[in-house]
């Protein structure tokens, strides 16, 4: 943990007067009441009004409209935007100024649209500008912005999505205003700095920090993150936000209308007046207008400082080389899992007794022995010990790719099913109930039919799981250096699944073990030795079997939408717009990564508790 | 086929002429860049319109070009040819932003009582304003905009003719333009009345002021043949492309244009993805709606294409396509790219920044010219070019401070080792009760030593003083 700086010295934060205030203000009373009398207005009429402010500033506007379908809702708008030509400029860089009409919330954000309006006829006056400055205007907060930067980067379908009639160079930067102020105004106490992109990825925290180093050191307003509202930097607090950033990364969706500019490489914030205080709209504008001229300072793209972090505090952060390791770890888990599983499947199964040979015994025992030589020594080994295994691989193989190409069953039932017009949330309970019962079920009619057609040895069952492992490892890793707080959920969650196999086939093979010794559970037999081990083995595996449907993919997610109040089949709408607008690829990772994992080590588990 | 010379050329020397083409597609701007153009002229900016050009002002503008031709010029008689320099200074003001003082050039909000409110708003009242667009013209004059007068002609000036008319203005007929200047002034009015000229006398300040005023008629500007507009597209380290718009505004007449691309080399086009697709339903211009009016043209808008591919590292793409675009239609082209890695020494120091990659030429071909194109003979005069801004190109940048990281992290290990493995090889060892004088001993047998020599010396100096 590190406490944040600033490595661009082309920013210089802060080090500039800002002049915005006086008359501006009377400007900016006057653009809200303007806003507030659109709310109520249609799109044509708001985008129209809107682009009338901009081109009486003396900028060049243009529109935008759009359409979604996704969620069995159609998402349409029109976003409005002005490009105010920077006289220092050629054109070539460009960064930009967002205030969505509506915040993440659905609330209208009358003082930021009208804070953007007014800056926009300040920011003219101004000669240094030597970049160009893009004053964006969408109808909502995530598949307007999505659809605008799609189109910037002809990115978009145009079926869909007008292509943009007006452009500047590329983009550098982008920061949201998000001040749902009504027209009266209100004073606020902090602002809530939203940094997380789409699937995770954030922007350079030379942006973040020189936003926190403005408005804290130059302005005096305080920042916070994550939602917490009063953080006092105690362990426990700055634990809590981390905790809170790894699962927003995690869960890979916008977070506001900065997000979908992350994922082309243009680092965006937003800036969220929260709180009653005494701070009012005119030094949120003192404050974007210091983090224009600091972001107009920039000779380069932002590259200095760190892309992969987390932050604990407005101030305080650690870097990749800390955090890494223990999403490695997490992978790393699997993989030895799996190296276990395969040395242990290339050992004889019939152990032979290990201990000194006694003259006396050895004539008694009969035992197969071979002689070896080596280094002028001598030594007598069982014959089993020295017995070369060949493991049978193929059905293994066959099993493992088939169990991950089921995954891509839920992954097209759920985007179908978010695609679909009508109720799409009450199709997506409905499929989703499908799928955690399927869930529960498919893995013992698998183990059944596994049995029935090929008869699996253990060998096959151990191989099985071996390979399934190895793959979660593989991904996992791969994974950590991506989006590393999905990385870690994922493995957390699905390290269950390395302990799995161990519980299976650490039973001690021949003994005939008493009945009452396995109620720990940790003592179950595979496949074919549960007849020895009776009554006991089933029980125990029918146990795990319940313990590991409870850390299944679709029980966890029940039990997390149980535990913050949410609806099923609203999250899985959510998670069906972020993926059909904004390409969020958390819901691959589960379908295909996570469900195949511990499909594969429930069938085990059921092929042991039935008994086959 | 973009360029062609211009001025009077001998059959004989067009043989031996070449083509030289660069690009500078980046300059920061300087106020330092003026003043080798200026030494070009005859009264080196010390009089004559040129006394007006000022760094700070010229650079400070909107939009700001300087251009420098030279063409030989054979008169008629038969006298000997001269070359003919001429420089050219556009600026696009910003007059508020200039009439600005320059010992204050802060935007400072206008005091309250200043601005120019809407009074019909409902919310309208003593801290609400919503401001007015402004409806009459602006008063300006030479001496706020240039920050000085204009400091008379040069002196070098022909005395008569329109050549002697140094300054012009062209503005609406009623516009009202005072002229300021201690001697008198002939004054000419040309094409219908739009432009004024002067013809002002040596060594006197001239200023021309024009007060605010309320106008009912514009300016008829004439309107550009083309519009262009050039973009990169898709995102990515890898490949790109570049897209095109070029608009024919006119109604009427078609226009027939060469479209020139020079391309560094480590932008790779791919010529097979060029595409040119004609769309008729213009997006309606501004300031005027245009009527969708035929379907889809198919014809192949490219009629003719010269390309030169790169040559890594020596020479860029050249790529000239001479095109045609029906009236009141949008011309797309498309084409993809890739961006290859430059060697780490190729790197500029802001490699972050980008590359710039330098604007599309656009020379407009009038109809009649293209025409007569063949014999080249009516191509003498001047072609009207338009240019595109330029586009910033991000290619795949390493992190620069990593090889020197790696750089010092094996040299510390290099020297590390290198010291340990040199100090084992040379050094001999041998048990410390073996070695001859070392310890205790040999430092009493050294101190010993030099007390003897000590004595030796001083007694030496005593047997030489006695």
């Amino acid at each position: 943990m590190a406490t944040t700086y600033v490595s661009e010295n082309a920013i210089l934060p802060g080090q500039v007067h800002t002049y915005f205030g006086g008359s501006e203000h009377n400007i900016f009373r006057a653009y809200r009441h303007e806003v507030a009398g659109l709310a109520e207005s249609s799109e044509e009429e708001r985008v129209g009004k809107l682009g009338d402010i901009f081109r009486s500033s003396g900028l060049k506007v243009a529109a935008q409209k759009y359409e979604y379908t996704a969620a069995g809702r159609n998402t349409t708008g029109k976003n409005v935007y002005a490009i105010l030509q920077g006289p220092r400029a050629d054109a070539t860089e460009a960064v930009v100024l967002i205030a969505a009409w509506r915040n993440m919330d659905g609330v209208l954000n009358q003082s930021g649209v009208a804070l953007v309006l007014t800056l926009a006829r300040y920011f003219k006056r101004w000669s240094v500008w030597s970049k160009d400055i893009i004053f964006l205007i969408p109808s909502d907060s995530t598949a307007g912005p999505q659809a605008w930067v799609d189109a910037y980067h002809s990115g978009h379908d145009p079926e869909t999505i007008e292509s943009l009639p007006l452009k500047s160079g590329a983009l550098q930067a982008a920061v949201a205003v998000d001040y749902p102020a009504g027209p009266w105004g209100h004073r606020f106490d902090k602002l809530h700095i939203i940094y997380d992109g789409i699937n995770g990825q954030l922007p350079n925290l030379d942006l973040f920090n020189t936003a926190v180093s403005i408005a804290s050191g130059q302005m005096g307003i305080g920042c916070t993150i994550q939602r917490m509202w009063n953080h006092r930097d105690t362990y426990s607090e700055r634990l809590q936000t981390m905790l809170r950033g790894m699962l927003s990364a995690g869960l890979g969706h916008a977070t506001g209308p900065h997000s979908s500019f992350i994922p082309y490489h243009v680092d965006a914030i937003t800036l969220q007046t929260v709180g009653d205080g005494w701070h009012d709209e005119m030094s949120l504008g003192r404050t974007v207008e210091s983090l224009f001229r600091s972001l107009n300072n920039l000779l380069e793209h932002l590259h200095q400082s760190f892309f992969l972090y987390l932050l604990m505090h407005a101030n305080r952060f650690v870097s990749i080389g800390t955090y890494l390791p223990s999403a490695m770890l997490v992978a790393v888990s699997f993989t030895i899992a799996s190296i276990a599983l395969w040395v242990q499947s290339g050992q004889p199964t019939e152990k032979a007794t290990v201990g000194v040979w006694h003259s006396d015994e050895a004539d008694a025992k009969e035992q197969d022995v071979t002689v070896v030589e080596q280094d002028g020594m001598t030594a007598l080994i069982s014959t089993a010990e020295l017995k070369v295994v060949e493991r049978h691989m193929l059905l293994p193989i066959a099993f493992v790719s088939a169990a991950h190409f089921l995954g891509l069953l839920p992954l097209y039932v759920f985007t179908r099913a978010s695609a679909t017009p009508g109720n799409a949330s009450q199709t997506l309970t409905t499929t989703f109930y499908a799928f955690a019962t399927s869930t529960a079920l498919l893995p013992a009619l698998s183990a059944v039919a596994l049995s029935r057609l090929f008869a699996p040895t253990s060998q096959q069952w151990a191989l099985t799981a071996c390979f399934s492992l190895l793959l979660l490892g593989l991904f996992l890793s791969a994974l950590a250096t991506l989006n590393f707080s999905l990385a870690i959920l994922v493995g957390v969650l699905g390290s269950p699944l390395c302990l799995v196999p161990a519980l299976i086939t650490s039973t001690p093979s021949r003994t005939s073990v008493p009945s009452t010794s396995v109620a720990a559970g940790a003592d179950t037999s595979s496949s074919h030795r549960t007849t020895s081990t009776g009554i006991g083995g089933s029980v125990a595996n029918v146990t795990l079997y319940v313990l590991l449907l409870a850390a299944s993919p679709p029980a966890l997610l029940l039990a997390a939408c149980h535990y913050w109040n949410a609806n099923v089949g609203a999250v899985l709408a959510a998670a069906g717009t972020a993926w059909h607008v904004q390409g969020a690829w958390t819901g691959v990772v589960v379908c295909l990564v996570w469900w195949p994992a511990w499909f594969v080590a429930a069938v085990g588990v059921a092929a042991g508790g039935l008994g086959l | 086929m973009t360029f062609e010379p211009e001025g009077t050329h001998s059959n004989a020397s067009m043989r031996n002429l070449h083509l030289l083409h660069g690009t500078l597609p980046h300059e920061v701007v300087c106020t330092e860049n003026l003043t080798p153009f200026l030494k070009l002229l005859p009264c080196k900016g010390k009089a004559g319109i040129s006394s007006l050009l000022d760094g700070h002002k010229l650079f400070d503008a909107n939009w700001q070009t300087m251009a420098v031709d030279v063409k030989p010029v054979c008169p008629e008689d038969g006298t000997e040819c001269i070359l003919q320099i001429e420089q050219t200074v556009d600026m696009v003001l910003d007059i508020e932003r200039s009439k600005r003082p320059r010992d204050n050039p802060m935007p400072r909000p206008i005091p309250t009582e200043d601005l120019v409110c809407d009074n019909s708003k409902p919310y309208h009242g003593g801290d609400s304003c919503f401001p007015l667009d402004r409806t009459s013209e602006m008063s300006w004059s030479l001496n706020k905009v240039f920050g000085r007068p204009l400091k008379g002609s040069c002196p070098l000036t022909t005395e008569d003719g329109r050549d002697s008319e140094t300054v012009c203005i062209n503005v609406p007929h009623e516009r009202e333009v005072q002229e300021r200047t201690a001697a008198d002034l002939v004054k000419k009015e040309h094409e219908d009345g739009y432009l004024r000229c002067y013809k002002i006398s040596p060594n006197l300040d001239f200023d021309l002021i024009l007060p605010e005023q309320y106008l009912s008629s514009n300016l008829p500007l004439s309107h550009p043949s083309l519009h262009a507009f050039r973009s990169i597209t898709g995102h990515g380290q890898e490949r790109g492309g570049v897209r095109a718009i070029l608009t024919n505004p006119s109604l009427t007449s078609p226009v027939r244009f060469v479209y020139l691309e020079s391309l560094p080399w480590f932008m790779k086009p791919y010529l097979h993805t060029l595409r040119a697709t004609i769309s008729s339903s213009t997006a309606p211009l501004p300031d005027q709606y245009l009527e969708p009016q035929q379907a889809p043209n198919t014809a192949d808008p490219i009629k003719q294409m010269y390309y030169r591919p790169a040559v890594d590292r020596h020479r860029g793409t050249h790529l000239e396509l001479l095109l045609e675009l029906p009236p009141a239609s949008t011309l797309t082209l498309t084409y993809d790219f890739e961006k290859s890695l430059l060697r780490y020494t190729e790197y500029p120091p802001d490699a972050n920044r980008g590359f710039d990659v330098a604007p599309a030429v656009i020379r407009l071909l009038s109809s009649s010219s293209s025409s007569s194109s063949s014999n080249g003979s009516s191509l003498l005069g001047a072609s009207e070019y338009l240019r595109t801004t330029s586009l910033l190109l991000p290619l795949p940048t390493p992190d620069f401070s990593m090889p020197y990281n790696v750089i010092i992290l094996t040299s510390t290990v290099m020297a590390l080792a290198f010291g340990s493995i040199f100090n084992i090889l040379v050094r001999r060892f041998v048990a410390a009760d073996e070695a001859p004088g070392y310890g205790l001993v040999s430092l009493k047998g050294r101190i010993w030593a030099l007390a003897q020599r000590l004595k030796a010396r001083l007694r030496g100096k005593g047997a030489k003083d006695e």
